[in-house]
């Protein structure tokens, strides 16, 4: 704590000179006391710019009461937070016309460092003489975290276009090696780029926060909806999940292979055939453990396939991978059976 | 040779531009847990490593396979401010990049002897 020495005689005149104009300037001086802007006057007849005045927004801004700062040179109150340039800087504004705002970290008494933008102009008297400064200061603390919070989200959503930017390549590069015929690569391509777009709007939803089990598979099935059937090619059974963005884009393609490999060979490749999704969660000594079934029925007679294609390969392996879970596929006679189980983390869960 | 990658798409394309390349075997984990484990079981000819693996960092990855004389590279979706200053000079590849990106930044690692480091 800054303690004084008992005041010189210049001192106590320029707080004198400080009281006069109280007195006598009525509204000008309600203005200055009054206002949120924290200010300070400095007397221009000592060195070191001692401060003669200074209102309640600076007291509170500050934490100092009015007789720990009265007296005090203001480099010295203050300053001893900013870069050794900006200290430069705010000394050689007193006594100059230029009025430039410089931003600076302050100090509060109590120690803890805040940002302000600090605007030094001169007092003359008569004949023109810098008698005294003014100095008032801008809480800049909300504006600075604002910022850094802004380049946080700018980080952050340049990293999500990269990442999707590489899934896209992906996409493509599968489409490719997977056959030569034109039509069939851009149906694989815009089929896969459309899915990894609606689990997109279904995450800008929810601001990217994540998206619930259900949304997702109504919102991943639905271009395979058969509009002219009275039933449902799909039966949704489960309670509310929440799954991190992460997880829901991985699922997202995972249920897109599943329903697309089911029209082509499997349960909705016939009318009679359907498909039926249902899920439950159990405790684990790891954590909460998420089992989601999808079981086809009704479709053709099921037998291995002679070839695992890309969507084979994702589910088997690329999903259990990413999600750090299992990923049982079986191709059971009477319809597909694929298990997906992992470990949802607990502040996933967390709406 | 060892991935660490946990974004699966984008580790399905990476198998298939090393199988392309001519590389025989691939180990991939997709956590800094997994990693380790597996740096620790197997001797690997060279390895690559995801900066960021779903909010972990794999440099403690890095560091195993430093003090195992492995050669490795990055790779990130965040720019060059993602290496720690430990590893600023080590090979990184900025996703996206072309199988032809992958193809020369290996072939660099493999033949120099300083591991690929970029002479600062």
């Amino acid at each position: 704590m800054l303690t004084i020495d008992k005041k010189s005689r210049d001192q106590i005149v320029a707080e004198a000179c400080v009281e006069e104009f109280r007195k006598k300037l009525g509204p000008f001086v309600v203005a200055v006391e009054r206002t949120r802007m924290a200010m300070v006057f400095t007397t221009a007849k000592q060195p070191d710019n001692p401060i003669i005045f200074a209102n309640d927004s600076f007291l509170k801004l500050t934490g100092y009461a009015r007789d720990e700062v009265l007296g005090q040179s203001f480099n010295a109150l203050i300053g001893h937070a900013s870069a050794p340039d900006i200290l430069g800087k705010l000394k050689s504004a007193f006594g100059d016309d230029n009025e430039e705002i410089l931003e600076s970290t302050c100090n509060r008494r109590d120690g803890s460092v805040f940002w302000a933008a600090i605007l030094i102009g001169p007092v003359r008297d008569a004949d023109g003489n810098i008698v005294q400064n003014f100095i008032s200061f801008n809480d800049l603390t909300k504006h600075k975290d604002e910022l850094a919070q802004s380049r946080m989200f700018i980080d952050e959503l340049n990293h999500r276009v990269k990442n999707t930017l590489s899934t896209v390549q992906s996409i493509v590069s599968q489409a490719l090696r997977a056959t030569n015929d034109p039509l069939v690569i851009r149906e694989a391509i815009e089929a896969r780029l459309f899915a990894l777009s609606r689990s997109h709007d279904l995450l800008s939803q929810e601001i990217w926060k994540g998206a619930e089990l259900n949304g997702l598979l109504t919102a991943a099935l639905e271009p395979f909806q058969d509009a002219s059937r009275k039933s449902g090619r799909f039966v949704i059974t489960g309670s509310k999940i929440h799954l991190s963005p992460k997880v829901t884009l991985a699922l997202g393609m995972a249920f897109h292979e599943l329903a697309t490999n089911s029209v082509k060979y499997g349960a909705l490749s016939l009318e009679s055939g359907s498909v039926s999704v249902d899920w439950a969660m159990r405790q684990t000594p790891n954590g909460e453990r998420l089992i989601i079934r999808w079981q086809e029925k009704d479709g053709p007679v099921v037998g291995l396939p002679s070839r695992r294609g890309f969507g084979s390969k994702l589910l088997e392996r690329g999903l259990a991978h990413e999600l750090d879970g299992n990923v049982d596929l079986q191709y059971r006679s009477e319809g597909v059976l694929c298990t997906i189980s992992f470990i949802v983390p607990k502040d996933d869960r967390d709406e | 040779m060892l991935v660490v990658e946990d974004e699966m798409m984008l580790l399905i394309m990476i198998e298939d531009m090393l199988s392309d390349l001519g590389c025989q075997s691939v180990s991939v984990a997709a956590t800094v847990k997994q990693a380790l484990a597996l740096v620790g079981t197997r001797p690997f000819d060279i390895a690559m490593l995801d900066v960021n693996l779903n909010g972990e960092m794999s440099f403690q990855v890095a560091d195993a396979l430093v003090s195992l004389h492995v050669p490795f590279i990055f790779s990130s979706g965040y720019g060059a401010d993602a290496l720690t200053s430990k590893y600023y000079d080590r090979p990184l590849l900025r996703k996206p990049y072309s199988y032809h990106d992958l193809e020369n930044v290996l072939q660099r690692v493999c033949a120099d002897g300083t591991g690929g480091r970029r002479r600062v």
